[in-house]
């Protein structure tokens, strides 16, 4: 997965994303370039897989290999790259509406499937690319076009979900704080196992809510002083710190981190090396196969 | 009507879900086999696990002829309990053997001088020769070995193979069960079934369209259970030791995507439904068209719509399979005619997906999958491996172009993992790098003519591979015939038989069959039928594939047999409906 870089890696694609000046994905952006750049990922041995929103247009700003696959499918078609081939570093990328919305089947699934992946999730609270309308994660009251008269649904817990679905890393950053966002991809790629990164990502056109502005007092980090990420009772208190403060503490960093033999290291076939690279069947065995049915 | 050309003899098995129904065909279908015979099994049975009611037919025929059937009426009822005789009866042919037990089971209303009634004991003899009730269906086998003429000694051998790692006690007990049982009957064989002593595979269609894909180097199955798929996705599972790799995912939308994910990765991946999961697939299936890659679809039809009869059979998705999707792209549908072309069709199915980087459908249905018959033999040298244009490295500087016009329209592949060639495949309309015309630039005249361009790039991939390929045609049976059959997929070796039977009849009829419906060399599918008295037939409602062909070739053909009660149709059903159309034609 992490091999000397022998020149300097060069990550960006040159595309230019389509977010608007001031999207907290930006943000992002920089942070899984830092985290790759700092990990010396090849370049060639690393697959970035979105879905469809604003943020799943990641993949394009980088010059890795990547799919730009369906709206809430990038966990499945992230998963078959995966078991594919595992020895390439996967790291899905996507919005709320995509992971938490009409994917979030695959979240559990992929949670406790504990397959090696790194899934960061943009989260605005809105849909963005279909120009404003609510989102799982939109706090009760929030106002959209698809809510004029305000959420009256429970937001989802992604932290919650994930960490009770099986997911063995579980963080939250902010695409304000660059640095830490880094620091916490960077712990999730090294990280064996599915590891969620969820992010706030503000939309500064269509979720005039929840802005950095709103964000940034409300935000403080987790460290060894104020959280142990191994205790899983304690994890599950911090993830749902937000909602049962109102939204007054919010915590980001490092909340659940547990070993537990991933996927590919458990599957019977897998072990044997990356299906990508295992030998065709022989005359021999094909016959073999066959003389069952005798 | 009868078939007068070759010797069969139909077996039926009848009992309540758990009774061990299924496995004492299977045994009497191994036992036919081992004696040198043809043998061809089908299950009738519900979505229930206990009770209900279920039945295995077994056909078995003359070492030198296949069988294309399981056959119409019974000639000899294995009846296990009561309700065997009560559904069975109007199924039973002139001079049928019922065997019963008549502790249990009352024939009186059968017509005892129609019928040959065959009384033995079983739970009598079961219960005294092991103290095990379920060993009756043992006994019951021996009654049908010996009315069939199949060697007792042939028991033994299968018995000792079946259980010797059970013990020595219960292949001794089964064997002196089944003697008991063929001793019970007090006459000779009614049957003269000739055998040649050759070892036959005796397989379904899913088992041998997974092998077929194993074959290929198909390593990556992903499945969400559904009958009729479930089979193929026990095959990869059961298989797992040796190198293949099965996911059972959440849902359907996961099994495609999933491999879809894999085969762009660069293994050959396959995912498999029925019509209800593929309807969860088909957002996934455009999805590969448009990434164009190369991914192969299994879709076992039941008998539909929604939940429809979950374990009884249709031909009703074939228009749904060529059509699914929004938009359009290139892609292959084949619907296997046999369980020995499934094989063939499992395996080749991968060198088209890749060759043409598209979706490949295999359309099959409960018959066909779930069928088991004896096939002679595989030609696993007629079994090569070609890859398609893969790219291992850019062969220009810059940025590598995954999706280059090309005259043919296929570009070179790349696999994660090779230096150089790194690309986002995108669902999005692209260019030739795989970067994005969508969002920002579609409607700008130099995007535009790139979406023009790239549409064009993949829709050529359909003249190139009508060019390239010769098998976008229809076979035809019994070419110097005055009438046709004509028909797709597991259809055509009951409308083969329906055929010969025909001819006896006095029509010389033939089969016009499909096994690839998508695309068609219009032209030569035209030549074919042009000219021709036809009859459509088909296990569905609208006629689908008649449909198929007047798009095609603006051919109609009027005359259709067409059955859509769920149940497996036979040459001599097929017959019976189809000799008044013939008629029609003669006058």
């Amino acid at each position: 997965m992490v091999i000397e870089a022998t020149t300097k890696q060069v990550y960006a694609s040159g595309v230019k994303p389509i977010w608007c000046p001031g999207c907290g994905d930006y943000g992002v952006f920089a942070a899984i370039t830092k985290a790759l750049t700092d990990l010396k990922v090849d370049k060639s041995n690393a697959v970035i897989v979105s879905g469809i929103g604003c943020s799943s247009a990641m993949p394009q700003t980088f010059g890795t290999y990547g799919i730009h696959s369906l709206h809430g499918r990038l966990l499945p078609v992230a998963s078959g790259v995966k078991l594919a081939n595992h020895d390439l570093t996967v790291i899905g990328t996507g919005g709320d509406g995509d992971g938490y919305g009409i994917g979030v089947g695959h979240l559990i699934h992929t949670a406790r499937r504990n397959i090696d992946l790194t899934y960061i999730v943009m989260d605005n609270e809105t849909y963005g690319l279909t120009t404003g309308q609510t989102s799982p994660t939109a706090i009760m009251g929030h106002k959209t076009k698809s809510t004029p008269f305000g959420a009256i649904e429970m937001p989802v817990s992604p932290l919650a979900l994930a960490i009770s679905a099986g997911a063995t890393y579980v963080a939250r950053g902010f695409s304000g704080d660059t640095v830490h966002l880094a620091e916490l991809i960077k712990g999730a790629i090294q990280h064996k196992g599915f590891a969620l990164v969820d992010v706030f990502s503000p939309c500064v056109t269509f979720n005039h809510d929840n802005t950095y502005e709103w964000f940034r007092p409300r935000i403080y980090k987790l460290d060894q002083s104020n959280h142990d990420p191994s205790n899983l009772g304690a994890a599950f208190e911090k993830a749902v710190e937000d909602s049962q403060t109102k939204w007054e503490k919010i915590p980001i960093g490092l909340f659940y981190k547990t070993d537990r033999p991933s996927y590919e290291e458990l599957d019977i076939t897998l072990k044997n090396g990356p299906l990508v690279k295992q030998a065709m069947p022989t005359k021999e065995q094909i016959m073999r196969m066959l003389e069952e049915h005798k | 009507m009868q078939a007068n050309f070759m010797t069969s003899v139909t077996v039926r098995i009848a009992g309540a879900n758990g009774d061990g129904v299924e496995s004492s065909g299977a045994l009497l279908m191994k036992l036919a086999a081992k004696n040198g015979m043809q043998a061809f099994g089908y299950r009738g049975y519900q979505s229930i696990i206990r009770g209900g009611h279920v039945w295995f037919q077994v056909r078995i025929g003359d070492s030198d002829e296949r069988l294309r059937s399981h056959g119409n009426s019974i000639d000899v009822l294995i009846a296990l309990n009561q309700d065997g005789i009560a559904n069975q009866a109007s199924h039973l042919s002139e001079n049928a053997a019922v065997v019963y037990d008549p502790d249990k089971v009352k024939v009186d209303s059968l017509d005892s001088s129609k019928y040959r009634l065959v009384p033995v004991q079983m739970l009598e003899i079961a219960v005294r020769v092991s103290g095990d009730p379920i060993m009756r269906n043992t006994v019951a086998i021996g009654s049908a070995m010996k009315i069939i003429g199949i060697d007792f000694k042939i028991f033994e051998s299968v018995i000792t193979a079946m259980f010797s790692r059970k013990g020595n006690k219960i292949v001794e007990n089964n064997i002196k069960a089944a003697k008991e049982g063929f001793d019970s009957v007090k006459f000779e064989k009614m049957h003269s079934i000739k055998s040649d002593g050759r070892q036959r595979y005796m397989l379904d269609g899913n088992t041998a369209l997974a092998i077929g894909a194993y074959a290929s180097g198909c390593n990556f199955y992903s499945a969400y259970p559904m009958t009729p798929a479930s089979s193929i996705l026990h095959w990869f599972a059961a298989h797992a030791d040796r190198g293949v790799f099965f996911k059972q995912t959440e849902d359907e939308i996961a099994a495609i995507n999933m491999a879809v994910g894999a085969a762009n990765t660069g293994v050959r991946a396959m995912c498999g439904t029925s019509g209800g999961g593929f309807s969860l697939m088909v957002e996934g299936l455009g999805f590969a068209g448009m990434l164009e890659v190369p991914l192969v679809v299994v879709e076992s039809q039941r008998t539909g719509p929604s939940t429809g009869l979950p374990t009884k059979t249709e031909q009703g998705d074939l228009l749904f399979v060529m059509h699914a999707s929004q938009g359009e792209f290139p892609r292959i549908v084949v619907s296997p005619r046999s369980v020995e072309e499934a094989f063939y069709i499992g395996s080749e199915a991968f060198n088209l997906a890749e060759r043409y980087q598209c979706p490949v459908i295999i359309l099959m249905d409960l018959y066909i999958s779930e069928h088991v018959e004896t096939v002679d033999g595989f030609d696993i040298d007629a079994i090569s491996i070609d890859r398609g244009k893969v790219a291992t490295s850019n062969p220009e500087s810059g940025k590598f172009k995954r999706y280059l016009y090309t005259e043919d329209g296929i570009s070179p592949r790349s696999h994660p993992g090779t230096p150089g060639t790194e690309f986002v495949a995108p669902s999005d309309e692209h260019d030739e790098y795989g970067d994005l015309v969508s969002d920002a630039l579609s409607g700008i005249d130099r995007y535009v003519e790139v979406r023009r361009k790239m549409m064009r790039k993949r829709m050529t991939k359909i003249d190139t591979m009508l060019k390239n390929e010769k098998i976008f045609v229809p076979s035809i049976y019994k070419e110097d015939s005055d009438f046709f059959l004509v028909t797709f997929g597991s259809t055509t070796e009951p409308a083969m038989e329906a055929a010969e039977l025909l001819s006896g009849k006095g029509f010389k009829t033939g089969v016009i069959s499909f096994s690839y419906l998508m695309p068609l060399d219009k032209d030569k599918v035209r030549k074919m039928l042009e000219g021709r008295k036809l009859i459509d037939v088909e296990v569905n409602y609208t006629a689908q594939l008649a449909q198929v062909i007047m798009m095609n070739t603006g051919i109609e053909i009027e005359k259709r047999v067409l059955e859509y009660d769920g149940e497996a149709v036979t040459g001599e059903g097929i017959a019976e409906k189809a000799l008044p159309l013939l008629k029609e034609f003669s006058r």
